[in-house]
């Protein structure tokens, strides 16, 4: 088990170097050649690279806790539908104030909590129920936005498009709040940790060894909810991190929840880099969406776990 | 013997229905309780209640002290529960589900998983487990738990017959120890091995408690199941031969 831990911890140095370097023209961060190179290091490629690392934490972390608590392990950290219900925040916040970033994220906040409302006034807490309404509450907001999308000004689609698919270039969240929220969420569910482990056994076993199923379950929504509102809030809707970490950390670290979620929060920082290293690399100097980048990268992980295991 | 745990005019309702109405008995410290009935009677459910995992109405007092003034983590002091393990996803192995069990004094896993035959199933995910291994592994679960109530539901089921046997070897050797048992059994034998006293459910709501002396009668229990058992005193067989069905 050190042996894996020291193994991340690599991946931890090798990725920030690859974040700090790659872009345009890469930069190595050991020796950066004049003050331009400094300044593009250390006041941009830095935030975006900690922005990148915090959020892809943030929502392996809320994937992680969206399997356990809706006991699936598809569960993603947009199961339940915020992802579409941000995006429709976000789209109604453009149509306002097309320039502002600042009130499309506070669009998108909003609809983040709007959709969490939604599903936890109709699902009333029950597994199934929430699943339930999540995939149909999903359908409602993919329509609201369609319908925003078709009244959007033409040079708001491409921004909304973007966003969308994953953005880190317009985060307007500071990186201090960010790596905040990863602190604390990885400290909270670390609190809950040994819950979450008698979780894994069903509802009612759990309950048979002390865990109060009910209190759980709301805290599990709200903290793995306002997780994902504020990861959705910074960078847009990014796929498959916080499908594919979790089961990818507990292949490696095995099933207890005190190894997942560390490994977790950071092993989706690190994918995130990674991938929004490649955005900026791939076509410099324009930028790829990073949603895509996850994609490609989240998906054959996954279908290679999916192969294993069977 | 002491009495550990009372139920006062249980009443268990399922779907609308009444399960169970009026039970009351008391349950003792070195004491097995079997609980028979046919399917759907409301076996299963009369231990969810007395584990506070499901509602019910009258007065079940645990310790001298109402089971609804405990809060969950402390009646886990108090009582074990056993019954089937869902299918879990994630992974989880034998060992950490005994460890789960046990808590922060889980010293004995080994010993535990080896006293149940699984110490080789030890890393395995319980995922990968066949009914009968993953019922060794319930049991051993059970062992772990150091409380003065245990409830058992179907502790033989999916069990081979070395393993049936085994497990009524641990149920008597727990009571020896002063463990009070509840257990509900589906094998009259097995019954009749342990049991010092029975609760028969029927399913419509009347529920008998007393001695087994005074219930393992061969009239009783054939209008109970509404099958045909023979024999007399401890031999009580169901009567496989015979098309009185």
């Amino acid at each position: 088990m050190t042996l894996r831990w020291f193994a991340l911890a690599c991946a931890i140095a090798a990725c920030l170097l690859i974040g700090l370097g790659a872009g345009d023209t890469w930069i190595n961060p050991f020796h950066a050649g004049n003050g331009l190179e400094n300044t593009i290091l250390w006041e941009l490629r830095l935030p975006r690279l900690l922005t990148a690392f915090a959020v892809g934490g943030l929502l392996a972390l809320a994937g992680a806790w969206f399997q356990v608590l809706l006991g699936n392990p598809l569960a993603e950290p947009y199961v339940l539908g915020v992802a579409g219900s941000a995006s429709a925040g976000a789209v109604t916040g453009l149509m306002f104030m097309p320039e502002s970033t600042w009130v499309m994220s506070a669009g998108a906040f909003i609809g983040a909590w709007v959709g969490i409302v939604a599903v936890l006034f109709f699902s009333r807490l029950g597994p199934n129920r929430m699943l339930l309404a999540g995939v149909v509450l999903a359908a409602f907001w993919s329509a609201v936005l369609a319908l925003l999308l078709a009244l959007l000004p033409e040079q708001g689609l491409f921004r909304a498009f973007s966003w969308m698919m994953g953005d880190l270039s317009h985060s307007d969240l500071p990186v201090t709040l960010l790596l905040l929220a990863w602190v604390i969420a990885l400290a909270c569910g670390l609190i809950l940790s040994g819950a979450l482990d008698k979780l894994l056994l069903g509802e009612r076993h759990a309950e048979a060894l002390g865990v109060d199923v009910k209190r759980l379950r709301l805290r599990l929504l709200l903290l793995a909810s306002a997780v994902t509102a504020l990861a959705v809030t910074a960078a847009g809707t990014i796929g498959f991190v916080g499908l594919v970490i979790p089961h990818l950390m507990r292949l490696i670290f095995g099933s207890l929840h005190r190894a997942v979620l560390p490994a977790s929060a950071i092993g989706g920082g690190l994918l995130l880099v990674l991938a929004d290293s490649a955005a900026r690399t791939i076509i410099a100097p324009a930028e790829l969406p990073v949603g895509i980048l996850t994609a490609m990268i989240g998906v054959p992980v996954f279908l290679f776990l999916l192969l294993r295991r069977n | 013997m002491s009495i550990v745990m009372m139920l006062a005019n249980l009443t268990v309702e399922r779907g609308g229905s009444t399960l169970l109405s009026a039970l009351s008995c008391p349950f003792h410290a070195g004491e097995v309780v079997v609980v028979l009935g046919p399917n759907g009677a409301g076996k299963s459910s009369l231990l969810l209640a007395m584990a506070g995992l499901i509602p019910a109405g009258g007065n079940i007092d645990v310790a001298g002290k109402p089971l609804s003034a405990y809060r969950r983590s402390e009646l886990t002091r108090q009582i074990a529960w056993q019954g089937d393990l869902p299918p879990t996803e994630f992974g989880l192995t034998v060992k950490q589900r005994l460890v789960l069990a046990a808590g922060e004094a889980g010293s004995n896993i080994e010993a535990t998983a080896a006293a149940m035959d699984i110490t080789p199933l030890l890393e395995r995910p319980l995922g990968e487990l066949s009914s009968g291994e993953r019922q060794r592994t319930e049991l051993a679960a059970l062992m772990l738990r150091d409380t003065p109530v245990w409830l058992l539901d179907e502790p033989t089921a999916h069990l081979d017959l070395k393993h049936q046997i085994q497990c009524i070897h641990m149920l008597k050797a727990q009571k020896a120890h002063g463990r009070a048992i509840v257990t509900v059994l589906h094998d009259l034998q097995q019954a009749m091995a342990i049991a010092d006293h029975l609760i028969l459910i029927d399913g419509k709501g009347a529920a008998e408690y007393g001695t087994a002396t005074q219930l393992f009668d061969s009239e009783r229990l054939s209008q109970l199941f509404n099958a045909p058992v023979v024999g007399q005193g401890a031999v009580l067989v169901p009567d496989y031969g015979g098309d009185d069905l």
